[in-house]
């Protein structure tokens, strides 16, 4: 029987391939999984780029480190040429202040071929100084991080699992071609799982991928040594993390919204509540907190988002800070859900009927 | 209870407040089964009760003893060719037929043989390559009804089999239901036309806004309906001599004067005679002001199956 079975959602699984990953409707969810690969690859050629130029620059005006050093502010126009030389860039701009008096505004660029040094003078007077580094691995591991939690999981999986996971079955009823598989002799659990899966491979394939391309063209951006040793160090397991918790996001919100797809006429009102829910995560009191996918997925990620900067006071104080679920917990709440989601759903497909009349 | 019989025990099935169909009771032994009604009858609602895609609201249905609740035992039985007129996106006509018995689990080989076998069975061996999307609707009606075939069931539920099909094919996929009914098998076919099925009808089930109306042999169904007595609501000026002249005639079971006596309710055995009685009543000086049929009866279900012969209008 077991045999039977597997053959039967293998069948179902080759069937719905076409709409999962070839169905025009679903051409946004390939949009939405790979814009950030499209930023970060973006983010990389310009830093690229201007690194060549800062070292070309550098080479071309040389001017060693201790030069830069000796620069302070209060220093005159004329003192910091004179140290430094002629700069490679500068902006003058003149102002009239309220006292009528024309005041002059003077910003320098120079390099030591690896960091950009910006000077600004006011009246000639070195007022302030800005030192641009080169983005660092940790700044991008950060980054990446926040990205990859606050918008790839909360926005491109769980819409994407919205796109593929709810069309499963209610696409096929908008389609009026459900009836097809209710003709065989297959258990509707059975239909279920081979839709789940089908579902399953279309979202992890294309969101993985995601995963992976977006890893790729973050490091891209740095200098080979740099990357060796990353990859010595912490980044494969890093890697593997984030390929897991994109594989696992997939796991529990596809079964969340095949389910919905299942239940509901109109998918747009449950998958917003569901969204609500998960977005509201951090304002919740731990016990609550969870009870939603987005905590054990948080956990399950190998560095910690960064908080934002620009958060009111007050919303700080509605964050209830919880510490995240072990690994093995996490992983085990997030497949006892899905299992949970899946039993419930096989229980309304056991009783599911093709009135396309009505849907 | 015989495993060899459909078996519909007291069904009902609604849609919220809507009725399918009500207090069907019904045996259908092998052999061709017409469900034969106009538009909204019930018909499709009765096939698809069978075939478990609704659930009644009320009764029990056994299928060769198989409860339609139970697909992966009922549909090894059963094929069924349903109205719905769309497909699996992107298939060829050769892939939908094959998919459709990957599913049934039976291995690549035997899907491919029984694939070629029935399409060639519903004479579309030359179009099988292309897609289904493509296909004229005679030619969709086939690929459906191969659909049923495919799995060579003992059970056959074909919903207006007939409709698009060219003469020609129209013959042959008769002469199918012909050999699959001497098999000792069940093919059960659905038209709003009697005439379309009742000359390849072992019986008939005649149904009517969600009711089975009449069910036999198509001579005793026939037979059944002529001796239904039906009411026909006259408005006329004279009701009283209109109903002594209705009286006269031996078909006319009833004549009832309405009360404020504008008109006389009619019941007849045999309407069409009614109706040249009142032709020959309106040439003779009594003012008819309109005739009605005062009930959804068996009669008028009837002319409509049958092509809707004429009534004779005053």
């Amino acid at each position: 029987m077991m045999k039977l079975w597997c053959r039967q959602i293998v069948s179902v699984v080759r069937l719905e391939m076409k709409k999962t990953f070839f169905c025009k409707r679903g051409l946004w969810v390939y949009l939405l999984a790979f814009a950030p690969v499209v930023l970060y690859m973006v983010n990389s050629v310009h830093i690229t780029r201007q690194r060549r130029h800062l070292a070309q620059i550098g080479a071309e005006h040389p001017v060693s480190q201790a030069a830069f050093n000796n620069i302070k502010t209060g220093l005159s126009r004329e003192n910091v040429v004179a140290k430094l030389g002629e700069p490679y860039w500068q902006r003058t701009r003149y102002h009239h202040g309220s006292d009528g008096r024309k005041r002059s505004f003077v910003l320098y660029k120079y390099t030591d071929g690896k960091n950009d040094f910006m000077y600004h003078f006011e009246d000639d007077k070195l007022t302030w100084i800005n030192r641009r580094d080169p983005e660092k691995l940790a700044e991008s591991q950060l980054i990446f991080a926040t990205s990859f939690q606050f918008y790839f999981l909360r926005l491109a999986v769980f819409f994407g699992c919205v796109g593929i996971f709810v069309n499963l079955f209610r696409g096929e009823m908008l389609d009026k071609s459900l009836h097809f598989y209710m003709l065989t002799p297959m258990r509707r659990e059975v239909l279920l799982a081979g839709k789940y899966f089908a579902g399953l491979l279309a979202t992890v394939v294309i969101f993985t991928s995601s995963t992976a391309l977006q890893w790729w063209a973050m490091l891209w951006q740095f200098e080979r040594p740099v990357i060796v040793e990353f990859l010595a160090g912490p980044g494969p397991t890093q890697f593997a993390a984030y390929l897991g918790v994109t594989a696992l996001a997939c796991v529990g919100y596809g079964s969340i919204f095949l389910a919905v797809g299942l239940i509901f006429r109109n998918p747009v009102i449950p998958a917003a509540v569901v969204l609500l829910w998960e977005s509201a995560n951090p304002f919740l009191p731990p016990l609550l907190k969870k009870t939603s996918m987005i905590y054990y997925l948080q956990s399950l990620c190998p560095v910690t988002a960064a908080p934002d900067k620009n958060m009111p006071p007050l919303i700080n104080l509605l964050i209830s800070p919880t510490e995240p679920a072990a690994t093995l917990a996490a992983v085990t709440c997030i497949v006892l859900l899905t299992l949970l989601v899946l039993v419930l759903a096989s229980r309304v497909a056991r009783k599911l009927e093709i009135n396309y009349g009505t849907d | 209870m015989r495993d060899d019989l459909i078996t519909l025990d007291n069904v009902s099935r609604f849609y919220g407040e809507v009725l399918g169909v009500n207090r069907v009771t019904l045996s259908i032994p092998p052999g061709i089964t017409s469900l034969v009604g106009p538009n909204g009858a019930g018909k499709t609602t009765l096939m698809n009760l069978m075939t478990g895609l609704i659930r009644p609201t009320r009764g029990r249905i056994r299928v060769l003893g198989l409860s339609p609740a139970q697909p992966h035992r009922l549909f090894g039985l059963v094929g069924y060719a349903t109205q719905f007129d769309a497909f699996p996106r992107g298939l060829s006509g050769f892939q939908f037929i094959y998919s459709f018995l990957r599913l049934f689990g039976y291995s690549k080989a035997e899907c491919k043989r029984l694939a070629n076998r029935v399409i060639d069975q519903v004479g579309l061996s030359d179009a099988a390559g292309r897609k289904v999307a493509g296909y004229s609707k005679g030619m969709r009606q086939r690929i459906r009804l191969a659909q049923a075939l495919a799995h060579d069931p003992r059970v056959l539920i074909l919903d207006e089999p007939l409709n698009g099909l060219d003469p020609l094919v129209r013959a042959e996929t008769i002469n199918l239901f012909r050999r699959y009914a001497t098999e000792g098998r069940h093919v059960l076919v659905s038209s709003h036309v009697l005439h379309e099925v009742d000359m390849i009808s072992d019986q008939v089930v005649l149904m009517s806004g969600g009711y089975v109306v009449a069910e036999g042999q198509i001579q005793s169904v026939r037979s059944e309906i002529q001796e239904q007595p039906v009411k026909i609501l006259v408005h006329c000026r004279q009701p009283g001599m209109l109903a002594s002249k209705a009286f006269e005639q031996d078909h006319v079971v009833e004549a009832q004067l309405l009360t404020e006596g504008s008109g006389v309710l009619i019941t007849t055995r045999d309407a069409d005679r009614f109706y040249r009685l009142l032709n020959h009543l309106a040439l003779n000086g009594i003012d008819i002001e309109g005739v009605t049929p005062a009930d959804d009866n068996v009669n008028s279900v009837y002319d409509y199956l049958i092509g809707g012969e004429e009534r004779v209008s005053p």
